[in-house]
């Protein structure tokens, strides 16, 4: 109860920040893409303008769940409300879950909306094919997925070195596979151990990307799917506890 | 009053006049520029695979970028060495990027085939293609049509062409050009089976018409060719003494040939004991093969 009261109030901070601005240029940009194309290609319109919406949901989503969750923790305690917060009977976990909460339900409204006007797009041009639904769904894992890192960052560090750690792991977590790969290049068995670890322990976020096969018309198997989802869940809720962990440490009295 | 003048257009001024140097040089720098075309640099990108790694997840949103840029520069005409990044762009990178990108390979072999002029480079990056779509008739069906239309080379259309119609998707056309490559090949038995199985398969009128027509021509151009063996083994044997037979019966009777050939309208063909000559009392149905 008291973790969804501090994701309501984060939730409505979020839209006072004028975060739905977002949706507008979301829709603006898919409404002008899908028209200027037709001027621009030759044949792919219909792909050219999935990979920009499929893409466009993932960027913006990603960069609210940055900026907005580096900033979710910190602000509470720059502007000192913090304080009131924890002097209340609320713990810590309580706190850092209903921030968590708040955002992701953000994002969930954003990504609902931006996939509306991405359907309707589609819809309108008799592009529509539903497997895209499968991918979106995972795109949303994987906003869960980097809220809970900004959370983590947010929970010990400023806003700015935040975003800097939590972009870090974002494109850390798109490479990750070079890791591997360094692991069979590398000499020594303490270099291809931290490779081989660093490549296990990191997140893998292209585990979480099949929009090329849904794009693609592709089949999205159900287990790969149920697979990521499982994955991508159950390592946000380490990083979740990692944040709650090291929030609970910190001294505000 | 001057010096309030003054302080109202400073900030304006200040503004303007930097814009109208960087319009005035812009300019400048725009008439002076390359006859390459707008994003010419794009031309010198590294592999796809380089590129890939570095798109973080949307290699998908890289490879349209550089496709619909390479339609704008491969459009303009006036570019110096427009076709000598031609591999690397559409092979190299665009499906590297996305392999499973239907367009850049048929567009790609397009330009590299028509408007280049190597077939060979075309081929190469529909068989990448092909490989990598092998659920996608157009590839091989393109590539067929590149070997047939533009190096004549049957025996590989028909090849690609065999490629397209394994898939029960690809339009009736191509099976009938797979059966007509065996006919340019010289191979008329084998372009009459596969034009009986279009003929049988028919599920139009127009379908139905053009293979009967090709079956007829074929099988009226193999009975002669048969015949007309059978007459000039005849004439060799020491039975014919260097003579032509009186009729066609006698080649059943002998041996020569098992019965005595009727062509697709139920005529008996038209021979000509003196001179060993024989014929189709038939027309072809096809204009361009002309008279029997």
């Amino acid at each position: 109860m008291k973790i969804m009261a501090i994701a309501a109030n984060t939730f409505k901070e979020a839209i006072r920040d004028r975060i739905l601005y977002l949706l507008l240029a979301f829709a603006i940009l898919m409404i002008g893409a899908s028209r200027l194309l037709s001027l621009m290609t030759v044949g792919s319109e219909e792909k050219i303008v999935k990979d920009i919406g499929l893409a466009s949901i993932a960027l913006f989503g990603v960069a609210v769940a940055i900026f907005v969750g580096v900033g979710l923790v910190f602000k509470e305690i720059e502007k000192r409300t913090v304080y009131t917060l924890v002097s209340k009977p609320i713990r810590r976990s309580q706190f850092i879950l209903g921030k968590y909460c708040g955002l992701v339900l953000v994002l969930a409204v954003n990504l609902a909306v931006m996939t509306a006007v991405f359907y309707l797009v589609l819809i309108q041009r008799g592009w529509m094919d539903w497997r895209l639904t499968g991918a979106i769904w995972l795109t949303f894992i994987e906003l869960m997925l980097v809220t809970a890192i900004a959370i983590l960052f947010s929970s010990f560090s400023t806003p700015i070195l935040s975003s800097l750690f939590t972009v870090t792991f974002f494109i850390i977590g798109h490479l990750s596979w070079g890791l591997r790969l360094m692991a069979d290049k590398v000499e020594g068995v303490a270099a291809k151990f931290l490779c081989e670890f660093f490549y296990r322990v990191l997140p893998n976020l292209e585990l979480l990307n099949m929009r090329g096969r849904a794009v693609h018309g592709l089949e999205l198997p159900e287990s790969q799917m149920a697979f990521a989802t499982l994955y991508g869940l159950s390592y946000t809720a380490v990083l979740l506890a990692l944040a709650v962990a090291t929030f609970r440490r910190r001294d505000f009295l | 009053m001057l010096r309030a003048l003054q302080r109202r257009l400073i900030w304006p001024l200040a503004i303007v006049v930097p814009a109208c140097a960087a319009a005035w040089s812009w300019d400048r720098l725009e008439s002076a520029g390359s006859q390459d075309g707008p994003g010419a640099s794009v031309l010198y990108l590294p592999s796809g695979r380089y590129l890939k790694a570095a798109s973080l997840g949307f290699p998908e949103v890289l490879a349209d970028a550089i496709y619909i840029w390479s339609i704008q520069y491969y459009s303009n005409y006036t570019a110096a060495d427009r076709f000598a990044y031609l591999d690397h762009i559409y092979s190299g990178v665009i499906t590297e990027l996305d392999p499973h990108y239907v367009d850049p390979y048929l567009i790609g072999s397009l330009i590299m085939s028509t408007e280049a002029g190597d077939h060979e480079m075309a081929l190469r990056l529909l068989d990448k293609g092909i490989a990598a779509n092998p659920h996608e008739w157009i590839l091989p069906f393109e590539a067929g049509f590149t070997c047939y239309n533009d190096i004549k080379d049957f025996q590989r259309a028909a090849a690609y062409f065999e490629k397209a119609i394994a898939n029960p998707e690809a339009p009736g056309a191509i099976r009938r050009m797979h059966a007509e490559m065996f006919n340019k090949l010289g191979d008329k038995r084998a372009s009459l089976d596969y034009w009986l199985e279009v003929h049988e398969t028919a599920d139009d009128a127009y379908v139905e018409d053009i293979s009967w027509r090709h079956v007829h021509d074929l099988r009226i151009e193999i009975d002669l060719q048969t015949l007309r063996e059978a007459l000039e083994a005849w004439k060799s044997s020491p039975r014919g003494a260097g003579q032509y037979p009186q009729s066609l019966l006698e080649l059943v009777r002998a041996g020569v040939i098992s019965r005595e050939p009727i062509d697709p309208d139920g005529v008996a063909y038209a021979y000509d004991p003196a001179t060993g000559q024989v014929r189709s009392a038939s027309p072809f149905r096809l204009y361009r093969r002309g008279p029997a």
